[in-house]
Protein backbone atom coordinates (compact mmCIF):
# COMPACT_ATOMS: atom_id res chain seq x y z
CA UNK A 1 0.00 0.00 0.00
CA UNK A 2 1.51 3.30 -0.92
CA UNK A 3 1.38 6.32 0.50
CA UNK A 4 -1.42 8.04 -1.14
CA UNK A 5 -3.56 5.15 -0.93
CA UNK A 6 -3.14 4.82 2.82
CA UNK A 7 -4.29 8.68 2.80
CA UNK A 8 -7.13 7.75 1.19
CA UNK A 9 -7.97 4.89 3.65
CA UNK A 10 -7.13 7.21 6.66
CA UNK A 11 -9.53 9.95 5.20
CA UNK A 12 -11.92 7.04 4.69
CA UNK A 13 -12.06 6.26 8.36
CA UNK A 14 -11.84 10.41 9.50
CA UNK A 15 -15.03 10.86 7.53
CA UNK A 16 -16.83 7.98 8.59
CA UNK A 17 -18.02 9.53 11.88
CA UNK A 18 -18.30 13.10 10.52
CA UNK A 19 -20.75 11.20 8.00
CA UNK A 20 -22.77 9.90 11.17
CA UNK A 21 -23.04 13.23 12.55
CA UNK A 22 -26.52 15.57 10.82
CA UNK A 23 -25.08 18.87 10.94
CA UNK A 24 -21.09 18.42 9.20
CA UNK A 25 -20.64 21.22 9.99
CA UNK A 26 -17.47 23.33 11.15
CA UNK A 27 -17.39 23.65 15.07
CA UNK A 28 -18.16 26.72 17.48
CA UNK A 29 -17.95 27.63 20.47
CA UNK A 30 -21.30 26.79 21.78
CA UNK A 31 -20.64 22.92 20.01
CA UNK A 32 -17.26 23.22 22.40
CA UNK A 33 -18.87 24.12 25.43
CA UNK A 34 -21.60 21.68 24.89
CA UNK A 35 -18.38 19.67 24.34
CA UNK A 36 -16.63 20.14 27.61
CA UNK A 37 -19.78 20.69 29.71
CA UNK A 38 -22.69 18.21 28.57
CA UNK A 39 -24.42 18.30 32.14
CA UNK A 40 -24.29 22.16 32.07
CA UNK A 41 -28.33 22.84 31.89
CA UNK A 42 -27.33 26.26 30.47
CA UNK A 43 -24.69 25.01 28.07
CA UNK A 44 -27.70 22.55 26.56
CA UNK A 45 -30.11 25.17 26.21
CA UNK A 46 -27.75 27.22 24.57
CA UNK A 47 -26.87 24.12 22.30
CA UNK A 48 -30.43 23.66 22.05
CA UNK A 49 -31.21 27.55 20.61
CA UNK A 50 -27.38 28.16 18.99
CA UNK A 51 -28.93 29.53 15.95
CA UNK A 52 -30.54 31.64 17.43
CA UNK A 53 -27.98 33.23 19.68
CA UNK A 54 -26.36 33.60 16.72
CA UNK A 55 -28.72 35.29 15.32
CA UNK A 56 -28.93 37.46 18.02
CA UNK A 57 -25.45 38.27 17.85
CA UNK A 58 -25.91 39.68 14.65
CA UNK A 59 -29.16 41.54 15.64
CA UNK A 60 -27.49 43.27 18.25
CA UNK A 61 -24.40 43.87 16.25
CA UNK A 62 -26.50 45.77 13.97
CA UNK A 63 -28.76 47.25 16.52
CA UNK A 64 -25.54 48.39 18.42
CA UNK A 65 -23.57 49.88 15.54
CA UNK A 66 -26.83 51.17 13.75
CA UNK A 67 -27.93 53.03 16.71
CA UNK A 68 -24.68 53.98 17.51
CA UNK A 69 -24.10 55.48 14.03
CA UNK A 70 -27.49 57.42 14.20
CA UNK A 71 -27.21 59.46 17.36
CA UNK A 72 -24.36 61.78 15.66
CA UNK A 73 -26.33 63.21 13.63
CA UNK A 74 -23.19 65.22 11.65
CA UNK A 75 -24.47 67.38 8.83
CA UNK A 76 -21.15 66.02 7.82
CA UNK A 77 -21.19 62.78 8.24
CA UNK A 78 -17.50 61.24 9.38
CA UNK A 79 -16.78 57.68 10.62
CA UNK A 80 -19.92 55.04 11.37
CA UNK A 81 -22.51 57.74 10.35
CA UNK A 82 -20.72 57.75 6.91
CA UNK A 83 -20.74 54.28 6.42
CA UNK A 84 -24.32 53.64 7.51
CA UNK A 85 -25.16 56.39 5.50
CA UNK A 86 -23.23 54.70 2.42
CA UNK A 87 -25.11 51.85 2.66
CA UNK A 88 -27.96 53.40 3.04
CA UNK A 89 -27.84 55.48 -0.15
CA UNK A 90 -27.20 53.00 -1.74
CA UNK A 91 -29.96 50.94 -0.51
CA UNK A 92 -32.20 53.44 -1.08
CA UNK A 93 -31.27 53.75 -4.81
CA UNK A 94 -31.55 50.32 -5.51
CA UNK A 95 -35.14 50.26 -4.06
CA UNK A 96 -36.00 53.23 -5.74
CA UNK A 97 -35.03 52.43 -8.79
CA UNK A 98 -37.36 49.67 -8.57
CA UNK A 99 -39.90 50.65 -6.87
CA UNK A 100 -40.49 54.22 -7.17
CA UNK A 101 -40.24 57.42 -5.29
CA UNK A 102 -42.25 55.72 -2.75
CA UNK A 103 -40.09 52.59 -2.16
CA UNK A 104 -38.04 54.91 0.17
CA UNK A 105 -40.78 53.73 3.03
CA UNK A 106 -40.19 50.37 2.48
CA UNK A 107 -35.92 50.68 2.94
CA UNK A 108 -35.71 50.38 6.25
CA UNK A 109 -37.16 46.58 6.00
CA UNK A 110 -35.70 45.68 3.24
CA UNK A 111 -32.13 47.28 4.67
CA UNK A 112 -32.36 45.59 7.58
CA UNK A 113 -33.43 42.28 6.20
CA UNK A 114 -30.84 42.62 3.53
CA UNK A 115 -27.98 43.44 6.73
CA UNK A 116 -28.94 40.61 8.63
CA UNK A 117 -29.17 38.14 5.95
CA UNK A 118 -25.65 39.24 5.08
CA UNK A 119 -24.14 39.22 7.94
CA UNK A 120 -25.64 35.75 9.03
CA UNK A 121 -24.16 34.42 6.07
CA UNK A 122 -20.53 35.55 6.92
CA UNK A 123 -20.92 34.91 10.30
CA UNK A 124 -20.02 31.09 9.34
CA UNK A 125 -16.79 32.13 7.90
CA UNK A 126 -15.35 33.37 11.55
CA UNK A 127 -13.58 31.00 13.50
CA UNK A 128 -15.67 29.17 16.26
CA UNK A 129 -19.30 31.08 14.58
CA UNK A 130 -21.76 29.61 12.92
CA UNK A 131 -24.18 30.82 10.16
CA UNK A 132 -27.52 30.80 11.15
CA UNK A 133 -28.98 30.95 7.83
CA UNK A 134 -27.50 27.41 7.43
CA UNK A 135 -30.76 26.30 9.44
CA UNK A 136 -33.86 26.28 7.55
CA UNK A 137 -35.92 26.94 10.54
CA UNK A 138 -34.19 30.31 10.59
CA UNK A 139 -34.96 31.08 6.58
CA UNK A 140 -37.93 30.34 7.11
CA UNK A 141 -38.95 32.81 9.74
CA UNK A 142 -37.46 35.06 7.69
CA UNK A 143 -39.16 34.45 4.60
CA UNK A 144 -42.57 34.71 6.87
CA UNK A 145 -41.95 37.80 8.00
CA UNK A 146 -40.79 38.98 4.14
CA UNK A 147 -44.11 37.16 2.92
CA UNK A 148 -46.71 38.87 5.51
CA UNK A 149 -45.03 41.98 5.13
CA UNK A 150 -45.42 41.96 1.32
CA UNK A 151 -48.81 40.93 2.22
CA UNK A 152 -49.76 44.20 4.64
CA UNK A 153 -48.38 46.14 2.47
CA UNK A 154 -50.94 45.03 0.11
CA UNK A 155 -54.09 45.63 2.06
CA UNK A 156 -52.35 49.10 3.10
CA UNK A 157 -52.07 50.20 -0.29
CA UNK A 158 -55.22 48.75 -1.96
CA UNK A 159 -57.81 48.25 0.92
CA UNK A 160 -58.96 45.13 2.16
CA UNK A 161 -61.61 44.57 -0.23
CA UNK A 162 -59.43 45.01 -3.18
CA UNK A 163 -56.78 42.31 -1.51
CA UNK A 164 -59.57 39.89 -1.28
CA UNK A 165 -60.75 40.62 -5.06
CA UNK A 166 -56.78 40.16 -6.10
CA UNK A 167 -57.02 36.88 -3.87
CA UNK A 168 -59.91 35.76 -5.52
CA UNK A 169 -58.24 36.53 -9.35
CA UNK A 170 -60.31 39.95 -9.75
CA UNK A 171 -63.32 38.43 -11.34
CA UNK A 172 -65.48 39.33 -14.22
CA UNK A 173 -68.09 37.99 -15.40
CA UNK A 174 -70.21 34.47 -14.80
CA UNK A 175 -66.70 32.65 -15.90
CA UNK A 176 -64.87 34.76 -13.37
CA UNK A 177 -66.96 34.12 -10.61
CA UNK A 178 -66.87 30.25 -11.33
CA UNK A 179 -63.22 30.35 -10.72
CA UNK A 180 -62.86 32.35 -7.95
CA UNK A 181 -62.50 29.20 -5.40
CA UNK A 182 -59.47 27.74 -7.80
CA UNK A 183 -58.07 31.36 -7.77
CA UNK A 184 -58.12 32.08 -4.64
CA UNK A 185 -56.48 28.19 -3.82
CA UNK A 186 -53.66 29.06 -6.17
CA UNK A 187 -53.60 32.38 -5.39
CA UNK A 188 -52.87 31.24 -1.23
CA UNK A 189 -50.56 29.01 -2.62
CA UNK A 190 -48.30 31.05 -4.91
CA UNK A 191 -48.41 34.14 -1.80
CA UNK A 192 -47.85 31.99 1.75
CA UNK A 193 -46.45 28.58 0.42
CA UNK A 194 -44.72 29.37 -2.58
CA UNK A 195 -43.11 31.80 -2.26
CA UNK A 196 -41.66 31.56 1.50
CA UNK A 197 -40.95 28.31 0.82
CA UNK A 198 -38.58 29.43 -2.47
CA UNK A 199 -36.95 32.59 -0.65
CA UNK A 200 -36.27 30.25 2.49
CA UNK A 201 -35.07 27.02 0.70
CA UNK A 202 -32.82 29.25 -1.49
CA UNK A 203 -31.16 30.41 1.35
CA UNK A 204 -31.09 27.65 3.64
CA UNK A 205 -29.58 25.35 1.10
CA UNK A 206 -27.44 27.75 -0.63
CA UNK A 207 -25.63 28.82 3.12
CA UNK A 208 -25.77 24.90 4.35
CA UNK A 209 -24.00 23.83 1.57
CA UNK A 210 -21.53 26.56 2.03
CA UNK A 211 -20.83 25.68 5.51
CA UNK A 212 -20.29 21.69 4.30
CA UNK A 213 -18.04 22.95 2.05
CA UNK A 214 -15.73 24.70 4.67
CA UNK A 215 -16.38 21.61 6.66
CA UNK A 216 -14.66 19.32 3.88
CA UNK A 217 -12.20 21.62 3.17
CA UNK A 218 -11.60 22.08 6.50
CA UNK A 219 -11.52 17.99 7.19
CA UNK A 220 -9.41 17.75 4.07
CA UNK A 221 -6.85 19.79 5.04
CA UNK A 222 -6.51 17.57 8.36
CA UNK A 223 -5.91 14.43 6.50
CA UNK A 224 -3.80 15.88 4.12
CA UNK A 225 -1.53 17.87 5.99
CA UNK A 226 -2.32 21.21 5.41
CA UNK A 227 -1.86 20.30 1.35
CA UNK A 228 -5.79 21.91 0.17
CA UNK A 229 -5.10 24.92 2.41
CA UNK A 230 -5.14 26.90 -0.90
CA UNK A 231 -8.58 25.34 -1.96
CA UNK A 232 -10.09 26.37 1.58
CA UNK A 233 -8.65 30.06 0.84
CA UNK A 234 -10.29 29.95 -2.96
CA UNK A 235 -13.69 28.19 -1.21
CA UNK A 236 -13.52 30.87 1.12
CA UNK A 237 -13.61 33.29 -0.72
CA UNK A 238 -16.24 31.64 -2.63
CA UNK A 239 -18.66 31.10 0.33
CA UNK A 240 -17.90 35.31 0.56
CA UNK A 241 -18.75 36.45 -2.56
CA UNK A 242 -22.11 34.15 -3.11
CA UNK A 243 -23.13 34.86 0.82
CA UNK A 244 -23.64 38.07 -0.13
CA UNK A 245 -24.92 37.03 -3.88
CA UNK A 246 -27.91 34.92 -1.66
CA UNK A 247 -28.18 38.41 0.61
CA UNK A 248 -28.83 40.52 -2.85
CA UNK A 249 -31.12 37.92 -4.54
CA UNK A 250 -33.09 37.76 -1.27
CA UNK A 251 -33.28 41.59 -1.05
CA UNK A 252 -34.33 42.21 -4.70
CA UNK A 253 -36.91 39.13 -4.42
CA UNK A 254 -38.51 41.23 -1.44
CA UNK A 255 -38.18 44.30 -3.40
CA UNK A 256 -39.67 42.48 -7.06
CA UNK A 257 -42.87 41.05 -4.38
CA UNK A 258 -43.65 44.41 -3.25
CA UNK A 259 -43.46 45.81 -6.44
CA UNK A 260 -45.74 43.45 -7.64
CA UNK A 261 -48.34 44.26 -5.35
CA UNK A 262 -47.82 47.72 -5.38
CA UNK A 263 -50.12 50.15 -7.09
CA UNK A 264 -48.69 51.33 -10.50
CA UNK A 265 -49.17 54.31 -12.00
CA UNK A 266 -51.48 53.65 -14.71
CA UNK A 267 -53.71 52.48 -12.03
CA UNK A 268 -53.98 56.23 -10.33
CA UNK A 269 -56.41 58.99 -11.32
CA UNK A 270 -60.14 59.54 -10.18
CA UNK A 271 -61.76 56.74 -8.87
CA UNK A 272 -58.77 54.58 -8.80
CA UNK A 273 -58.78 53.68 -5.04
CA UNK A 274 -62.03 51.78 -5.91
CA UNK A 275 -60.53 50.58 -8.82
CA UNK A 276 -57.08 49.19 -7.66
CA UNK A 277 -56.13 45.74 -8.95
CA UNK A 278 -53.12 44.16 -7.72
CA UNK A 279 -50.27 43.61 -10.12
CA UNK A 280 -49.68 39.74 -10.75
CA UNK A 281 -51.29 39.87 -13.94
CA UNK A 282 -50.52 36.39 -14.60
CA UNK A 283 -52.79 35.27 -11.38
CA UNK A 284 -56.04 36.97 -12.35
CA UNK A 285 -59.17 35.80 -14.70
CA UNK A 286 -60.28 39.21 -17.38
CA UNK B 1 -42.48 15.16 6.10
CA UNK B 2 -39.50 13.60 8.30
CA UNK B 3 -37.25 16.21 6.52
CA UNK B 4 -39.95 19.32 7.85
CA UNK B 5 -39.68 18.01 10.69
CA UNK B 6 -35.94 17.54 11.42
CA UNK B 7 -35.11 21.10 9.90
CA UNK B 8 -38.42 23.19 10.87
CA UNK B 9 -38.01 23.90 14.48
CA UNK B 10 -41.54 25.53 15.23
CA UNK B 11 -40.49 27.37 18.45
CA UNK B 12 -37.01 28.43 16.67
CA UNK B 13 -39.00 29.74 14.08
CA UNK B 14 -41.48 31.62 16.22
CA UNK B 15 -38.34 33.34 18.71
CA UNK B 16 -36.55 34.67 15.78
CA UNK B 17 -39.48 36.28 13.69
CA UNK B 18 -40.54 37.70 16.91
CA UNK B 19 -37.09 38.60 17.61
CA UNK B 20 -36.48 40.00 13.92
CA UNK B 21 -39.63 42.11 14.36
CA UNK B 22 -38.58 43.64 17.97
CA UNK B 23 -35.24 44.70 16.33
CA UNK B 24 -36.97 46.25 13.44
CA UNK B 25 -38.99 47.93 14.99
CA UNK B 26 -36.24 49.38 17.70
CA UNK B 27 -34.16 50.13 14.54
CA UNK B 28 -36.81 51.64 12.08
CA UNK B 29 -37.07 53.98 15.22
CA UNK B 30 -34.14 54.53 16.32
CA UNK B 31 -31.51 53.87 13.38
CA UNK B 32 -33.65 53.99 10.10
CA UNK B 33 -35.81 57.14 10.61
CA UNK B 34 -33.10 59.38 12.28
CA UNK B 35 -30.60 58.53 9.44
CA UNK B 36 -33.19 58.43 6.70
CA UNK B 37 -34.27 61.99 7.97
CA UNK B 38 -30.38 63.38 8.06
CA UNK B 39 -29.76 62.52 4.51
CA UNK B 40 -33.22 63.89 3.43
CA UNK B 41 -32.85 66.81 5.40
CA UNK B 42 -29.17 67.41 4.10
CA UNK B 43 -30.97 66.12 0.27
CA UNK B 44 -33.50 69.11 0.58
CA UNK B 45 -30.70 71.68 2.33
CA UNK B 46 -28.33 70.74 -1.15
CA UNK B 47 -31.46 71.13 -3.45
CA UNK B 48 -32.55 74.69 -1.86
CA UNK B 49 -28.48 75.77 -1.82
CA UNK B 50 -28.51 74.55 -5.36
CA UNK B 51 -31.75 76.72 -6.03
CA UNK B 52 -30.13 79.87 -4.39
CA UNK B 53 -26.91 79.26 -6.47
CA UNK B 54 -29.31 78.60 -9.93
CA UNK B 55 -30.74 82.03 -8.63
CA UNK B 56 -27.54 84.04 -7.60
CA UNK B 57 -26.23 82.62 -11.09
CA UNK B 58 -29.72 84.08 -12.87
CA UNK B 59 -28.87 87.37 -11.06
CA UNK B 60 -25.36 87.50 -12.05
CA UNK B 61 -25.72 87.00 -15.29
CA UNK B 62 -28.54 89.35 -15.33
CA UNK B 63 -26.00 92.09 -13.97
CA UNK B 64 -23.67 90.76 -16.10
CA UNK B 65 -26.29 91.60 -19.00
CA UNK B 66 -26.57 95.55 -17.35
CA UNK B 67 -23.48 96.17 -17.62
CA UNK B 68 -22.57 94.94 -20.73
CA UNK B 69 -25.33 97.21 -21.72
CA UNK B 70 -24.52 99.74 -19.37
CA UNK B 71 -20.27 99.27 -20.73
CA UNK B 72 -21.96 99.35 -24.65
CA UNK B 73 -23.98 102.28 -23.54
CA UNK B 74 -20.73 104.41 -22.04
CA UNK B 75 -18.81 103.25 -25.14
CA UNK B 76 -21.38 104.48 -27.37
CA UNK B 77 -21.06 108.20 -25.95
CA UNK B 78 -17.69 108.17 -25.62
CA UNK B 79 -17.59 107.36 -28.69
CA UNK B 80 -20.15 110.14 -29.92
CA UNK B 81 -18.21 112.38 -27.64
CA UNK B 82 -15.28 111.55 -29.10
CA UNK B 83 -16.48 112.68 -32.77
CA UNK B 84 -17.88 115.82 -31.46
CA UNK B 85 -14.51 116.53 -30.01
CA UNK B 86 -12.43 115.75 -33.20
CA UNK B 87 -15.25 117.93 -34.94
CA UNK B 88 -15.18 120.47 -32.82
CA UNK B 89 -11.23 120.26 -32.60
CA UNK B 90 -11.15 120.61 -36.48
CA UNK B 91 -13.69 123.93 -36.62
CA UNK B 92 -11.08 125.70 -33.76
CA UNK B 93 -8.29 124.33 -36.39
CA UNK B 94 -9.92 125.49 -39.37
CA UNK B 95 -11.34 128.66 -37.36
CA UNK B 96 -7.29 129.12 -36.42
CA UNK B 97 -5.95 128.82 -39.74
CA UNK B 98 -8.72 131.03 -40.82
CA UNK B 99 -7.39 133.84 -38.38
CA UNK B 100 -4.21 133.35 -38.82
CA UNK B 101 -4.64 133.82 -42.43
CA UNK B 102 -6.76 137.10 -42.03
CA UNK B 103 -3.86 138.27 -39.85
CA UNK B 104 -1.11 137.35 -42.07
CA UNK B 105 -3.15 139.42 -44.95
CA UNK B 106 -3.60 142.43 -42.49
CA UNK B 107 -0.11 142.17 -41.45
CA UNK B 108 1.55 141.93 -45.40
CA UNK B 109 -0.53 144.70 -46.19
CA UNK B 110 0.15 146.54 -43.56
CA UNK B 111 3.48 145.67 -44.42
CA UNK B 112 3.45 146.77 -47.99
CA UNK B 113 1.39 150.13 -47.05
CA UNK B 114 4.59 151.53 -44.97
CA UNK B 115 6.59 149.96 -48.00
CA UNK B 116 5.00 151.83 -50.17
CA UNK B 117 5.10 154.79 -47.79
CA UNK B 118 8.73 154.63 -47.62
CA UNK B 119 9.61 154.04 -51.24
CA UNK B 120 7.18 157.67 -51.61
CA UNK B 121 9.45 159.43 -49.15
CA UNK B 122 12.44 158.12 -50.36
CA UNK B 123 11.53 159.11 -54.14
CA UNK B 124 10.38 162.83 -52.74
CA UNK B 125 13.61 162.81 -50.93
CA UNK B 126 15.87 161.82 -53.83
CA UNK B 127 13.50 164.35 -55.82
CA UNK B 128 14.60 167.05 -53.40
CA UNK B 129 18.59 165.78 -54.03
CA UNK B 130 18.14 165.46 -57.64
CA UNK B 131 17.06 169.18 -58.22
CA UNK B 132 19.78 170.14 -55.16
CA UNK B 133 22.47 168.46 -57.03
CA UNK B 134 21.05 169.69 -60.24
CA UNK B 135 21.36 173.20 -59.03
CA UNK B 136 24.65 172.45 -57.68
CA UNK B 137 25.75 171.47 -61.14
CA UNK B 138 24.31 173.92 -62.92
CA UNK B 139 26.25 176.20 -60.40
CA UNK B 140 29.94 174.88 -60.86
CA UNK B 141 29.19 174.78 -64.49
CA UNK B 142 28.46 178.62 -64.61
CA UNK B 143 31.46 179.06 -62.16
CA UNK B 144 33.53 177.58 -64.05
CA UNK B 145 34.42 177.49 -67.20
CA UNK B 146 35.71 174.10 -68.23
CA UNK B 147 36.90 172.62 -71.42
CA UNK B 148 34.67 170.06 -73.04
CA UNK B 149 36.64 167.12 -71.46
CA UNK B 150 36.78 168.15 -67.73
CA UNK B 151 33.10 169.47 -68.39
CA UNK B 152 32.03 165.56 -69.37
CA UNK B 153 34.26 164.34 -66.22
CA UNK B 154 32.68 166.56 -63.66
CA UNK B 155 29.15 165.35 -64.95
CA UNK B 156 30.23 161.82 -64.77
CA UNK B 157 31.26 162.29 -60.69
CA UNK B 158 28.16 164.27 -60.37
CA UNK B 159 26.07 161.13 -61.44
CA UNK B 160 28.55 158.53 -59.79
CA UNK B 161 28.10 160.55 -56.55
CA UNK B 162 23.98 160.49 -57.32
CA UNK B 163 24.03 156.68 -58.20
CA UNK B 164 26.03 155.82 -54.67
CA UNK B 165 23.40 158.12 -52.93
CA UNK B 166 20.46 156.23 -55.18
Amino acid sequence: MNVTEQHIAAAMQAAAPAQEHATEELPNFITLLEHFFPKSHFVHFLFSWENLVFSLLILGFIGVCSIRAARKKEFIPRGAQNRWELFMEGLVDFVTGILGPRGIEHAPFLGTMFLYILLQNWLGLLPLMKSPTSAWSTTIALALITTVYVQWVGIKEHGLLNYLKHLAGNPVGIMGLALIPLMIVINLSIEFLAVPLSLSLRLFANISSEDKLLYKFAELNVMYHWLPFFFQLFANILVILFSFIQAFVFLLLSTVYISLIMPHDHEEGPGAAHEKTIRPDHLTTN
Amino acid sequence: MEFFQENIHLAEVVVQLVAFLIVFALLKKFAWQPLLSIIRSRRERFEDEWGEIEKAKQSVAALEKDYRAHLQKIEEEARAKMQEAVQEGRRLARDIQEKARLESQTSFEKAKASLDLEIEKARLTMRREIAELSIRVAEKILKEKMDADSQEKKALEILGELEKKL
